[in-house]
């Protein structure tokens, strides 16, 4: 039977945004210095517009870091579930390139909370969905994060 | 590489990668997360009851990306969905790969599924997931 969980359900359908992000091409060339991204159109300019993109291109996953600036709210769980919140996952779709010289706005959204059983007890997994769309209102990725909540 | 270069089974890598101290300090600089953190910091990490400070879930995934980054062309994949299994440590080798699970045509594009996997150097998993890549057709040409 399926764990009745105690949180604030009308969090769904409410989008909380975040933005604009200017993308610079010293943030990508920071990002990619920093994971070891030696790929020439992640670090050299010319190289980027050679091969056809607008500027030095982010790695596929750096929107990840803007997710933290959009303001979200305690969905309000219930303490008997547990106190103790780690990452447990991470996921990123990538819709478009994100070039240096674009501006990114985010939109939020609680997706879904659930809870699994397994060896080491019950967990309570609260999911959020961030959608980033460009200056052009093109959609370049979708953004899930996964936060586990135990004793 | 080519869609219609690989099969399934087909493995990827292994790509070994360092997150070194400095590294995260520079990624958490740019990320911004609050100061201290476990990430940065060894006495925050001890409270939360870790051994030592530990590389982001971000960070992480970028770590990872690099696979397909590295193996395909540079702006192929499409999706990278991982599980946190275990704390990353900092200054250690970690080692990622990935086998191929399915190849396949949708809305255009020639697509290739994985499982992708980080460990560490005695096998500890740190990391666990699926990705998807777009790969060009040797048909399209």
């Amino acid at each position: 039977m399926a764990m009745e969980l105690d949180y604030d359900k009308s969090l769904y359908g409410i989008e909380h945004k975040a933005g604009p992000f200017e993308v610079t091409k010293e943030m990508v060339l920071a990002f990619s210095k920093s994971i070891g991204q030696r790929g020439e159109i992640y670090n050299d300019e010319s190289a980027a517009l050679a091969a056809g993109f607008k500027g030095v291109v982010a790695p596929p996953t750096m929107c990840t870091l803007m997710v933290r600036h959009v303001k979200l709210p305690d969905i309000k769980l219930s303490e008997a579930h547990g106190k103790a919140r780690f990452h447990a996952g991470q996921r990123v779709q990538t819709r478009s390139n994100i070039t240096a010289g674009d501006s990114l706005t985010a939109s939020s959204h609680l997706k879904e909370v659930y809870s699994k059983t397994g060896r080491s007890g019950t967990m309570v997994f609260i999911v959020w969905e961030t959608t980033f769309s460009n200056q052009e209102g093109e959609v370049v990725a979708d953004v899930e994060e996964s936060f586990a909540v135990r004793e | 590489m080519y869609f219609e270069d690989v099969e399934l089974g087909d493995e990827i890598g292994p790509l070994e990668k360092i997150a070194s101290d400095q590294d995260v300090i520079d990624f958490c600089n740019l990320w911004g997360p609050p100061t201290p953190n476990r990430f940065t910091d060894a006495n925050e990490a001890a409270k939360s009851k870790l051994s030592s400070p530990i590389v982001p879930g971000i960070m992480t995934m970028a770590l990872m990306a690099q696979l397909f980054t590295d193996w395909a062309s540079q702006d192929s994949l499409k999706d990278l969905n991982l599980v946190f299994r275990q704390s990353v440590p900092h200054n250690k080798p970690l080692i990622i790969g990935a086998t191929i699970t399915d190849t396949r045509e949708e809305g255009g594009e020639h697509l290739i599924d994985c499982d992708v996997v980080m460990t560490g150097q005695e096998r500890e998993r740190y990391v666990i997931g699926t990705a998807t890549v777009s790969l060009p057709s040797r048909n399209s040409q």
